[in-house]
């Protein structure tokens, strides 16, 4: 009953649309039938993919980027790929969250919504979308061809699917200590490969060169120090159980390391308020040693470095060692993005169709990468971007996707490290650098939404990180860090952590 | 000054001349440093190398943001704004401001106490927004200016003017036949003209910088207006935004086109000052002293 209003309903708005549009320039070239037909051919084959009739126009609510999507070539794309005229419209870059929410609360109407994993969890649990596993099931054989089974997870909610998920670009790492390798030259200086080397490394420079060494900012504390101390993950895997970062014993004795490198004028006490702009400028300048650099920032990092020094090089320090000899990187597969459907549409199916449709493998990979010959050319099995064509159409192309073809678009994506030979060797070399280690997949990655981990993720990220800038700049003493481990815990890691570790432990029968 | 100044008075006075030529300069060092940025390389603005004058010359940046269709677009929301919005507020304020400035107005206390009370206590954002909506105004242009149309502050000020004025004027022009609309028009708004030009500024500045409204009701790109458009240009180039999005983090836009941007936005509104500048003082004075 339902089911059929719904379709009287998209019958009438394609009737009323084809009536309206005439020559509009949205309009699909593919569509040779005429707009009369699609009335009886909608209601009568609801199911089948019919690209006859003129399809009336989705609104897709985006994350913000800085461009008109509106106009851009990959929106044309889209709608001639797959017939579907298409309104976009973007949260703010700021204050997302709240723009968000007014929305939702005053029914604004939205097609299809790209969303962050905690405003999806929001809106899920209030009731705002739609269940998508009927309408996957019947119109979304695309969908179920290009998602994994482990990524179906993490947009369910009891038991129910209520998003496609947009999973990255598959398992890669993205920072890794750098140093100005002409002074470890000079010095006659080695890469350090643990801790304690890293340590007289710092020291000697500072010796020589007068500076503070090692840089940073606030959201680059863990990584490759942390990691060579066993805190790897923000979850960790430990016999079995799911352990917490902050619950970790080996956290301490970072933490005190961190703090001998702060006293002692190793590591700029500026860190806690750097941005990773200021963090690249020390380096630049010569007034920083080392630091965590992130391969997308590298062709800027490397550019300022040679205007100031022409002579300087950068060298990549391999991924530090634990005490037992073992290097280890950690890395978070979780779904970025959630792809769903508000109950407020009005043409819900059309939405799953249109997803469908963008996940169709040639129709996908248009999207990812264009045209071959056009935008990109495969060389040794990899695709190369051809410039500037590929940047002029397709700069943009990850903001329109909604979910990815999971088996093929890591190796896609990757031509987008192609466009810079700077960014691609320190991609490549980072990549190569952790290929040498054991990747440790954080095994919170595949949680779907649970309701204790969301409510208290973000409240207790800031209070550790908050804490854990005390403990290294030695305002608190890290002997006293089990009284806040039991703060923590009272402000509802406990709750947070069983959470956690009842989910993983039902994974496992 | 026929009398000498000794030796230490000099002194002071030379030594306050200085202090207050640096300290005026000091405020346009962020604006000589935003322009040495923007026509310095973008590597040697990354490197920290760029104080009061540009180093790597060039004057690409300008290219680029003069040809970015959406900084152009989001110019002309503001240039739009700025003159329909003034122009409306202007005129809704003033035909306010008009009755309530007359003692022969019935009720004058209650609704001055009405207008005052929208000063103090407002609806609050989510039942405004919910009003827009049903108002059918959510993205459309005149949902940027329409409800700040009447500022009270401003009217207040104009309608204190408006007393300063002679009740003879007022009474001569009736003698002579003149309708109340005539008397506003012919009589008291030309005497007006430092206040109007006082609020007009207010008015054109305020609705060229705000960037709240639209970012509350705007959500279609082509309506954004130029500072909206600056604040997520800054925004979406900064550390919190990027973090774990790696893709927009490929995308970033160089801090060089970054100072380019606020530089060209800042402009516009700047150069209205000089023009309104002779009434700006005597204006706000004059009608705030009666009040």
């Amino acid at each position: 009953m339902r089911k059929n209003s719904v379709l009287a309903l998209i019958a009438a708005f394609t009737l009323t649309l084809a009536a309206c549009s005439g020559g509009g320039n949205n309009a699909p070239s593919s569509s040779p039938s005429p707009s009369a037909s699609a009335n009886s051919e909608a209601s009568a084959t609801p199911d089948a993919g019919n690209d006859g009739g003129e399809k009336p126009e989705l609104t897709m609510l985006m994350q913000y980027g800085l461009f008109d999507p509106n106009q851009d070539p990959v929106s044309k794309f889209i709608t001639e790929a797959t017939g579907y005229p298409i309104k976009y419209e973007m949260l703010p870059a700021e204050n997302a969250d709240e723009k968000l929410n007014l929305m939702v609360a005053n029914k604004q109407n939205f097609d299809l919504m790209k969303l962050g994993a905690a405003q999806f969890y929001k809106l899920a649990t209030e009731g705002a979308l739609e269940p998508l596993d009927e309408l996957i099931e019947q119109l979304g054989p695309n969908i179920k061809a290009a998602i994994k089974d482990d990524s179906w997870g993490s947009a369910m909610i009891d038991g129910k699917i209520y998003a496609i998920p947009e999973t990255g670009s598959g398992i890669s790492v993205g920072e890794e200590l750098v140093v100005r390798q002409d002074w470890m030259d000079e010095l006659g200086l080695q890469h350090p490969t643990n801790p304690d080397e890293l340590y007289e490394v710092l020291k000697a420079i500072k010796e020589a060169k007068n500076i503070v060494p090692l840089t940073g900012t606030k959201d680059s504390i863990y990584g490759d120090i942390a990691t060579a101390f066993g805190v790897v993950n923000e979850w960790n895997d430990i016999d079995g159980k799911l352990v917490h970062k902050a619950e970790l014993p080996e956290m301490k004795q970072f933490l005190a390391y961190m703090n001998k490198l702060y006293s002692e004028g190793l590591l700029d006490s500026e860190m806690p308020i750097n941005t990773s702009a200021k963090a690249i400028e020390k380096f630049s300048s010569g007034n920083a040693a080392m630091y965590k650099l992130a391969w997308w920032s590298a062709s800027s990092a490397e550019a300022a470095l040679k205007q100031n020094f022409p002579e300087a090089k950068i060298g990549i320090i391999p991924y530090l060692k634990s005490s037992n000899g073992e290097a280890k990187v950690g890395v978070n597969l979780a779904t970025t993005w959630f792809i769903a459907v508000p109950k407020v549409s009005k043409l819900k199916e059309d939405a799953i169709k249109l997803i469908d449709a963008k996940l169709e493998k040639d129709t996908f990979k248009g999207l990812a990468i264009g045209q071959e010959g056009v935008h990109h050319e495969l060389k040794d099995g990899k695709y190369y971007p051809i410039l500037p064509k590929f940047n002029d159409d397709l700069t943009n192309a990850s903001v329109f996707m909604t979910g990815v073809d999971e088996h093929n678009y890591p190796t896609y994506w990757q031509a987008r490290v192609r466009k810079d030979p700077v960014l691609q060797s320190y991609y490549e070399a980072f990549q190569a650098n952790a290929a040498n280690t054991t990747i440790v997949v954080d095994p919170m990655s595949t949680a779907p939404p649970i309701d204790a981990v969301s409510r208290n993720k973000q409240k207790l990220t800031k209070l550790l990180d908050d804490q854990v800038l005390m403990y290294i700049a030695g305002s608190e003493s890290i002997d006293n860090y089990d009284t806040f481990l039991a703060k923590w815990k009272a402000e509802g890691g406990e709750e947070y952590v069983k959470a956690a570790n009842d989910w993983y432990q039902s994974t496992k029968q | 000054m026929s009398l000498k100044q000794t030796f230490s008075e000099k002194l002071f006075n030379v030594f306050n001349y200085t202090f207050f030529i640096l300290l005026g300069f000091s405020t346009l060092l962020p604006f000589i440093n935003l322009i040495a940025k923007s026509l310095s390389s973008e590597s040697a603005v990354i490197s920290g190398k760029v104080n009061l004058l540009p180093v790597g010359f060039q004057m690409g940046t300008y290219r680029y943001v003069l040809e970015n269709d959406m900084f152009l677009n989001a110019l002309k929301t503001s240039v739009l704004l700025a003159i329909v919005g003034t122009a409306v507020g202007l005129f809704v304020t003033t035909i306010t401001a008009y009755p309530l400035s007359r003692v022969q107005l019935r009720g004058r206390k209650w609704l001055l106490l009405m207008f005052i009370f929208t000063m103090l206590f407002s609806g609050g954002l989510i039942p405004t927004y919910l009003l827009m909506q049903e108002l059918g105004l959510i993205n459309k242009l005149p949902v940027l200016f329409l409800p700040a149309a009447i500022n009270v502050f401003n009217m207040l000020i104009i309608k204190n003017y408006f007393e300063g004025l002679p009740d003879g004027l007022e009474e001569s022009a009736k003698i002579d036949g003149a309708s109340n609309v005539r008397i506003l028009f012919s009589i008291i708004l030309p005497l007006s003209l430092p206040v109007l030009a006082t609020i007009a500024l207010f008015f054109a500045v305020a609705f060229w910088n705000d960037y709240f409204t639209a970012m509350i009701y705007i959500t279609d790109q082509d309506l954004k207006p130029l500072q909206l458009f600056l604040k997520e240009l800054l925004v979406s180039s900064s550390g919190e935004f990027l973090k774990d999005n790696v893709d927009a983090a490929l995308n970033t836009t160089p801090q060089s086109i970054q100072a380019a941007s606020i530089l060209l936005a800042t402009l516009p509104i700047l150069f209205v000052y000089p023009f309104l500048q002779k009434y700006f003082v005597k204006g706000v004075l004059l009608g705030s002293v009666k009040g």
